[in-house]
């Protein structure tokens, strides 16, 4: 049997209708998992025996706000975690989407995978998303006094702070950004049949 | 300008600030600090083919013991307060090379939200190279613009 399929059908076997769907797509696996459920999954997808997922390889956000260049109905931001099985040599793909409230708030795998915790961060600096749970949730990849979560949708490209040299503190202060906000449309000229060829 | 017959007995007569400008201009450490793929570049100005040494330039592992800061990269937000304290650690007197279109303006990175657009925002510049990256040859010609520049000034006589 083909592996994938083994895979499924463990999966299938082991959570059952604790996830919301999965589906196989190019000799992969992805499950979508509601937040209510989200620790107990991945508790499972690591302790089962027929599962064993003991490493995380990643862990990142997601913002549907744009995505498919329309108006995206459901929540927002999502959570997707890499797995790997090293016992059964299997991958697999786990997203769950963060409910939308005031705070986009989702428990944290820290507890589960240690390996997640500078992913989190990565993943709050970037996204503005909270993990409960996590011990240390600070900024990781932007600098000291940024403001905003870069790679939402609504993020403009340059940002709202800059930095400079003051004369008179002698330090390196902030201050709101002094250029110009520029949108590039790249112009694409291409066949009509293109790709279809 | 020799005062006559000085020379035969050995001594040659010169002003100070010449002196000054020439031991300047002879030695000048810049301190180890890249930042980007420019500093690559910098290496290959530092290496055996280009050969800085041969010009009494010597990449110093400390500020301290540095006359010239070459900006070699992208200067990052991040980064700006860490360049600006290597550059208060360096004894003057001191100049600064900004190399690469990153650290002159922001470069290919001058709208983004985490780059500085352009490291004279943050130190003083004395020498601006083009180039992404510059060759390890433009960097040398810009030591060399950086020297006419010292050999301009006066310390004694101003």
């Amino acid at each position: 049997m083909d592996k994938a399929l083994q895979l499924q059908q463990a999966l299938q076997d082991t959570l059952g209708d604790l996830v919301e769907s999965m589906t196989l797509a190019l000799g992969e696996i992805t499950v979508v998992v509601d937040s209510a459920r989200y620790l107990p999954v991945m508790q499972a997808l690591r302790d089962a025996p027929g599962l064993q997922f003991d490493e995380l390889i990643d862990l990142c956000g997601m913002d549907y706000s744009e995505y498919g260049n329309a108006a995206w109905k459901g929540p927002r931001f999502a959570v997707v975690t890499h797995l790997l099985s090293l016992l059964h040599n299997w991958r697999v793909r786990v997203r769950v989407f963060v409910p939308e409230a005031a705070n986009v708030v989702i428990a944290s795998v820290t507890e589960i995978w240690p390996a997640a915790n500078w992913f989190e961060r990565e993943a709050f600096d970037l996204y503005g998303i909270l993990f409960d749970g996590h011990p240390d949730l600070r900024r990781i990849l932007t600098d000291y006094g940024f403001i905003g979560h870069p790679f939402r949708k609504d993020f403009p490209v340059s940002g709202y702070v800059e930095v400079r040299y003051d004369e008179e503190q002698k330090r390196v202060v902030y201050q709101p950004v002094t250029i110009e906000p520029r949108e590039l449309t790249p112009r694409v000229i291409r066949e009509d049949d293109y790709g279809r060829r | 300008m020799a005062i006559e017959g000085l020379l035969k007995e050995g001594f040659i007569t010169t002003s100070v600030d010449k002196v000054i400008n020439w031991a300047r201009t002879g030695s000048m450490w810049p301190v180890s600090f890249g930042l980007a793929c420019c500093a690559v570049e910098m290496m290959h100005a530092g290496a055996s083919r280009y050969d800085l040494d041969r010009f009494g330039t010597f990449f110093r592992p400390t500020p301290r013991q540095s006359d010239v800061m070459i900006v070699a990269g992208t200067l990052t937000n991040k980064m700006a307060p860490a360049l600006r304290r290597v550059y208060d650690q360096m004894a003057d007197p001191k100049w600064v090379i900004s190399m690469g279109t990153c650290a002159n303006g922001g470069g290919y990175y001058h709208y983004s939200y985490s780059v500085v657009r352009g490291c004279d925002r943050i130190v003083p510049v004395d020498v601006y190279v083009p180039g992404c990256p510059p060759t390890a040859d433009a960097l040398i010609y810009g030591f060399i613009q950086l020297k006419n520049k010292i050999k301009r000034t006066n310390t004694i006589a101003r």
